[in-house]
């Protein structure tokens, strides 16, 4: 029994790849079982002894007991030696592989795509930092199905852990975050001993980037040869009446030049939008990783807005947060986010009116989304875009409020849609694109935040975006050291 | 069961068991998520086939459903549970019975494809898509909340429901217009309005296991009353 167990131990240890065995690891684990099996002998002899001083056993009973006693312990003192001695060479062999082992090991936790082992009953076995980071596992080895809940990559796993053939699965999950996955799933087979000898690799390739590539350029094709069909097709046709009937009429020329300006000015800024919602939506699924103040932000957009508000008498007024207000994010697209929103507030505003940007800071989500107090009994709120829940999570807002004539309700959920305008906003040389508000949507889910409205038809409207707060300014008041860690840490995911 | 001791591994069997419960669950969340999302892509981008594979594929969930409360009962019937135990069951059987639900109405909406396709397309095709993105949004969210055990998580999911009520207002009464400007959208506008009311329901579903999260976690209900969006129905 005693040598059974013995030489069950080193084996399963040295076959674990694992297993750092230096050269004294199989004496070591030899050692307490030569002691034992010596204890035992002695024990036994020991107890034969007092019952033959006592008068218990006879002599020659003493002396038979002690001798079979004795050779027992011999008998399973060499089996215990050569029960060692594979022991010792399975050792050996695999301190040589642990070398590469190891190196195997460090290359695997550095590898930038995510690489998981699947073993039996679909339980993760191993999985490489990436992996933990890209499915949000904990340290626990759950069950795949619990973090990967796709029915077709999860069959394929299931095959795989039977020793079928591998499998190449393509996923995509479009909501809170589009993304587009492909997954390798090939069987291994272990050298263990057991039922059991498959285990499934599975290696995930995000390949959203490509595909939205893919799809963006068709987007931008038809998007861009429908809109820009209407201002060229009227271009075209001032042409036509300026080298026909009104070849000879300046005053009509003069009219008709100055539509074909504001035509040709609509064109060029479509297609700046254009080109801008496009750059926006490629890079929408890599979040930014620079840090932006927001009372700065307002302060420049004021500044540079100045002059486009000044002339219609349009007050800006800005409620900054006191402290810094520092968030996660790319300085640029926040400044056009705010932007954005001034300008479509100065546009449904009449001469004269004031608009409101505040900015609040450390918000949890609800407090985040809307004003606390409804704008309006009556108020339609709702959420364009938001980021996926999580209760820890902290956000700087800015909120751009007019008391312009508001939107109705019906049109909310499309106000983010391109080319979107509410009637009446269709023509004329102010008008915008449509694509102002795509483009603030597309900006705060790159970011990872959220963009609302409230608003009541005559009374104004609310839009509010907020971004998550960095994590290094969410460390209170931080010693040196902890702040120097939050930051090496990966920004809010 | 009423011995005091309990030997470790029929413990250990027990753990494993509700374990491979919850996956189960799990998994079979991410296939109705999945038919949800390929129906409305096949809605999107007016795909036929994939439409029939939706179709197909619910008898997987239904099947799934089936299997699954064998073994609850299974389960109830041979270990008794109590406390957490008990709560992971039962809510076990309530979340499979809502995706059944989210499964049928995945169908339903890939049911009307093929009919939405001997129509033009419409301009409210984008605003269907949008709606579907919110709805499977919260569908995903909320399995996640099940499967990470974040009571609050789900609450979020619930409280955020009268968005897609919201969503929901504004498509019936835009749909409503259209159909009473021109005729010809009587026929595709009739479909759009019970793709968006199915995934109203979905939505509805999604909110109900949020309930039952924030049940299996905490042991208790969700206090407060519902936020209702607007109903066209009931102007």
């Amino acid at each position: 029994m005693q040598g059974f167990r013995g030489c069950h131990n080193p084996v399963v240890s040295g076959g674990m790849v694992k297993h750092r065995s230096d050269s004294s690891a199989p004496r070591m684990l030899d050692r307490p079982r030569r002691r034992d099996i010596a204890l035992t002998a002695g024990l036994c002899i020991l107890v034969l002894a007092v019952l033959a001083l006592a008068g218990e056993v006879s002599p020659g009973v003493f002396f038979a007991g002690a001798a079979a006693t004795a050779a027992l312990a011999f008998v399973y003192y060499l089996t215990a030696l050569s029960a060692a001695e594979p022991a010792k060479r399975i050792g050996e062999t695999a301190r040589v592989r642990d070398v590469d082992g190891e190196a195997c090991e460090t290359m695997l936790d550095r590898l930038p795509i995510p690489v998981l082992m699947i073993g039996a009953g679909g339980r993760i076995e191993r999985a490489n930092p990436a992996a933990r980071a890209f499915l949000g596992l904990g340290a626990e080895r759950g069950l795949l199905s619990t973090v990967l809940r796709q029915p077709r990559v999860l069959e394929a796993v299931s095959a795989a852990l039977r020793g079928e053939k591998g499998a190449v699965v393509e996923y995509s999950t479009m909501a809170p975050l589009e993304s587009h996955v492909r997954a390798f799933v090939e069987p291994i087979r272990l050298s263990t001993p057991g039922p059991m000898p498959f285990r499934a690799m599975l290696v995930l390739a995000d390949d959203t980037s490509s595909k939205r590539a893919e799809r963006m350029r068709a987007d931008f094709l038809a998007n861009a040869s429908h809109e820009l069909r209407t201002p060229l097709a009227s271009l075209a046709g001032f042409i036509e009446t300026l080298s026909g009937p009104a070849r000879d009429d300046p005053e009509a020329q003069e009219r008709f030049l100055e539509i074909m300006r504001v035509q040709t000015e609509r064109m060029r800024r479509l297609i700046d939008d254009l080109l801008s919602l496009s750059r926006v939506e490629m890079n929408e699924h890599l979040p930014p990783a620079g840090e932006v103040d927001l009372n700065a932000v307002i302060r420049d957009v004021r500044e540079a807005l100045a002059p486009v508000l000044g002339p219609r008498d349009i007050s800006l007024e800005l409620r900054p947060e006191e402290e810094a207000a520092i968030v996660v994010g790319d300085r640029d697209q926040i400044y056009e986010v705010v932007e954005n929103l001034v300008e479509n507030a100065a546009k449904y505003s009449a001469d004269g009116a004031s608009i409101c940007l505040c900015v609040h800071y450390g918000h949890t989500r609800d407090a985040a989304e809307h004003l606390p107090e409804r704008i309006d009994p009556e108020s339609g709120r709702l959420t364009l875009s938001a980021p996926a829940l999580d209760s820890d999570a902290r956000y700087g807002v800015v909120r751009v409020r007019d008391s312009g004539q508001g939107i109705e309700r019906r049109f909310l959920p499309r106000l983010s849609e391109r080319f979107f305008r509410v009637d009446g906003q269709k023509s004329g040389p102010t008008s915008g694109t449509g694509l102002g508000l795509a483009i603030v949507k597309h900006i705060v889910s790159r970011h990872r935040g959220g963009f609302t409205v409230e608003s009541a038809p005559g009374k104004g409207s609310v839009f509010s975006v907020f971004f998550p707060v960095s994590r290094k300014a969410r460390v209170s008041p931080p010693s040196s050291s902890a702040a120097q860690e939050a930051s090496t840490q990966p920004v809010a995911h | 069961m009423t011995t005091p001791i309990r030997a470790p591994h029929i413990v250990k069997a027990f753990s494993e068991e509700l374990e491979r419960l919850a996956a189960d669950v799990a998994a079979m969340g991410g296939l109705a998520e999945s038919l949800v999302s390929d129906a409305l892509e096949a809605a999107a981008t007016r795909d036929g086939d994939l439409a029939a594979e939706v179709m197909a594929r619910d008898v997987q969930v239904d099947d799934m459903q089936r299997d699954i409360e064998k073994k609850i009962i299974r389960l109830l019937a041979l270990r008794q549970p109590i406390a957490q135990d008990l709560r992971v069951c039962i809510a076990a059987l309530k979340i499979v019975a809502d995706l059944e639900r989210v499964g049928d109405l995945a169908k339903s909406i890939a049911r009307r494809v093929p009919t939405l396709n001997e129509s033009d397309p419409t301009p409210f095709a984008a605003s269907v898509d949008r709606m579907g993105k919110l709805v499977l949004g919260h569908l995903h969210q909320v399995l996640d909340a099940y499967a990470t055990g974040q009571a609050r998580q789900a609450v979020g999911v619930w409280e955020r429901d009268d968005d897609v009520d919201e969503h929901y207002n504004a498509l019936f009464r835009e749909l409503i217009g259209a159909m009473t400007e021109d005729p010809a959208m009587i026929g595709p506008g009739a479909h759009l309005l019970f793709i968006a009311k199915n995934l109203e329901r979905i939505g509805d579903h999604a909110t109900n296991i949020a309930e039952v999260v924030h049940y299996l976690v905490t042991g208790r209900e969700i206090a407060s009353e519902r936020p209702r969006g607007p109903r066209p129905e009931a102007p």
